[in-house]
């Protein structure tokens, strides 16, 4: 591989498509203004031109694109217009991700995504080579990574794999937190109605068909179709997205596997992995379900800056698989702190405030708004739930932060992993003793943070003063660490 | 923290009030000019009025109060800083977590020989506001000594 290869040429398509995809609302928007009415012939030319063109565009930057890997390091040349050469040595890739969307599908290929903390991923994509180039790109990538040894000794070591069952994956759907998303979406949309169905045509069509409705129960049922419709895409959007769920254990990575139209398959090694999530999702807790997380560095699928390590698994479940997948995270707690008592009163009045816009609003504008008023119950019941699962704990070198906003997330952070931490008190909180604290992780390209409310002032003092102190001695004490850690910074840090 | 830091904080919250009055004095003018009535001079007048009041008690008091607030400290092991006129905020860095330090300026503060001391690490960047410009730069060095330190250290 240490000459210098193009792709298969379908990545001419597939780059077309990328265009295409990326820019799919523009061209949406495009389409709607250039084809309003009579012309509908003019739009097709349109399309068609664009679509001839990009695929010329694709064929250039097919033509342009050569790479290959040379002394642990790999070399891409591209570029249509500006030309560019990117050179990513092996000790700095973080992930490497393979996947294959519908085109390279078509004629059997994958796409070859590889990330390094802070690049742009668009750059380091391989959009379409075959997968035994593929395996045999990411075996050369990280082979320099990690020793020969890591290496021999995978094919012998049987790796453990952790499938999603379909069971589980239709409860997982079925109670996703996408509802949230689906619910604000196809609410809009239904806003939207009237301006494509005139009033008349409903009111007629709601008499003809339904005609002993009164407006209450029309309210009622029209709330019960959003629900209902956002519901079913929530549904189906995660089915599409976990569907065959896999996680194979290696000896020092972790593979994951899913997707139902395109499969994304994506490698996090172990020393990546900058802090572990528990979310017990509002639907899923009732269950005794919950989801896990991974935060790690350089790396985060779509905006969200994390990575799904298992989509859905039972509470008890949990602690097992944990041990059995990142033991690392596996932590005995040794002091837990619970949020003050004294912050009781902030945190059900912080859901007073929240809440109290949205029903005035409700009040003033809606005919049954009074009814509104209804809603300060389940708000409180939440602020209450979110004082009692506020905690910190610790253990050997681990702290783990505990909060609720709608659904409960556990963080389990490293020691060594944490990037600052921070105790806030505004004046309210200065009066009762109260802070809030936090702990900033390197996730992504900005970092996140997790925070616990209303502690009292001494804990997270203690707290804080821990984290600091215990933050060098510890990492004298465990050099293997260490070894991991230093990848991360830059060379120009060590001079 | 140095004593100018305050003079210079002082000009920047009059530069932005400045250039809010000034805004406020467009909007009136085209509103004005285009002949619509919604805006009249009363409302930009109180407005105006508001503004400078505003604005004169922040320039008085702000600078003062937040730089009696702010501290910091450098030492081997952390970073620590201490910073809040209402909210409170104490922020500890671990050495080991700096990815790099830098020192700025802007003109502002390059008439009062001052400097921002910014600390990144992977996941957040902190700012020590107006040091004095030698004193900038030996806290800066020291970071970074401290950091190369730490590295060193296993």
């Amino acid at each position: 591989m240490s000459d210098l290869q193009r792709q298969h040429p379908a990545a001419a398509l597939a780059n077309a498509f990328d265009i295409v995809r990326s820019n799919f609302i523009t061209i949406l928007v495009l389409i709607f203004i250039g084809g309003g009415g009579q012309q509908a012939n003019f739009t097709l030319y349109w399309i068609l031109g664009t679509f001839i063109v990009l695929l010329i565009w694709g064929l250039i930057s097919w033509y342009r694109f050569e790479f290959r890997v040379q002394d642990g390091e790999l070399q891409i040349e591209q570029g249509v217009v500006i030309h560019k050469k990117l050179y990513l040595t092996s000790d700095r890739i973080q992930v490497i991700d393979i996947s294959a969307g519908v085109v390279q599908r078509l004629f059997g290929l994958v796409a070859v995504e590889v990330k390094t903390a802070g690049s742009s991923s668009k750059e380091a994509k391989i959009n379409a080579i075959t997968r035994e180039k593929a395996e045999q790109l990411k075996r050369l990538l990280r082979k320099e990574n990690k020793s020969e040894n890591a290496e021999a000794s995978e094919g012998l070591k049987q790796s453990q794999v952790y499938t999603l069952n379909t069971g589980d994956l239709l409860v997982a759907a079925s109670t996703s937190g996408r509802l949230g998303v689906a619910l604000s979406v196809v609410g809009a949309l239904f806003s939207q109605i009237e301006q494509i169905i005139s009033e008349e045509q409903m009111i007629s069509f709601v008499e003809n068909h339904l005609p002993n409705t009164t407006s209450t129960t029309m309210v009622l049922l029209s709330i019960a179709a959003v629900i209902v419709v956002s519901w079913v895409f929530a549904f189906l959007g995660t089915i599409v997205k976990y569907y065959d769920f896999v996680v194979e254990v290696r000896e020092n990575e972790l593979l994951i596997a899913r997707g139902l139209f395109e499969r994304t398959q994506l490698t996090i090694p172990f020393n990546r992995i900058q802090a572990v999530q528990i979310k017990e999702e509002l639907l899923r807790q009732p269950l005794g379900y919950a989801s896990l997380v991974i935060e790690s560095a350089g790396y985060g699928e779509e905006q969200a800056n994390s990575t799904t390590l298992f989509p859905l698994i039972s509470k008890h479940r949990i602690y097992e698989f944990i041990n059995e997948v990142i033991p690392e995270y596996h932590a005995d707690i040794s002091e837990t702190t619970r949020a003050s008592q004294r912050g009781l009163r902030r945190y059900l009045l912080r859901m007073v405030w929240v809440s109290l816009p949205v029903i005035l609003t409700i009040w003033g504008t809606v005919t049954y708004g009074v009814y509104a008023w209804f809603l300060l119950i389940p708000a409180l019941v939440l602020g209450y739930q979110q004082y009692r699962d506020a905690q910190i704990s610790k253990g050997d070198d681990t702290i783990i932060l505990t909060s609720r906003l709608l659904s409960k997330t556990t963080a389990i952070i490293k020691k060594y992993r944490t990037q600052a931490c921070e105790i806030r008190e505004n004046p309210f909180q200065t009066r009762l003793q109260l802070s809030n604290f936090t702990v900033h992780v390197a996730s992504g390209n900005q970092g996140r943070s997790f925070t616990v409310r209303e502690l009292a002032k001494e804990d997270s003092s203690t707290y804080l003063n821990w984290l600091a102190n215990g933050n060098s001695t510890s990492i004298l004490s465990d050099d293997k660490v260490e070894e991991k850690e230093e990848k991360e910074f830059p060379p120009s840090q060590k001079q | 923290m140095s004593k100018s830091a305050i003079k210079a904080w002082r000009l920047s919250l009059s530069i932005v009030a400045l250039f809010l009055i000034l805004i406020l004095l467009i909007v009136w003018t085209v509103n004005f000019l285009s002949g619509s009535g919604l805006f009249s001079m009363w409302t930009a007048v109180a407005l105006l009025v508001i503004i400078a009041i505003a604005s004169g008690l922040g320039i008085v008091f702000i600078p003062e109060v937040r730089w009696r607030r702010w501290s910091y400290e450098v030492d081997e092991h952390e970073i620590d800083l201490q910073s809040g006129i209402f909210i409170i905020t104490r922020t500890l860095v671990p050495i080991k977590r700096v990815q790099h330090v830098d020192t700025r300026q802007g003109p502002i503060l390059r008439s009062y020989n001052l400097a921002d001391v910014t600390v990144s690490t992977a996941a957040t960047t902190h700012r020590i506001p107006a040091l004095k410009q030698e004193t900038a730069d030996r806290v800066r060095n020291q970071i970074s000594k401290f950091a190369r330190l730490a590295e060193e250290d296993v």
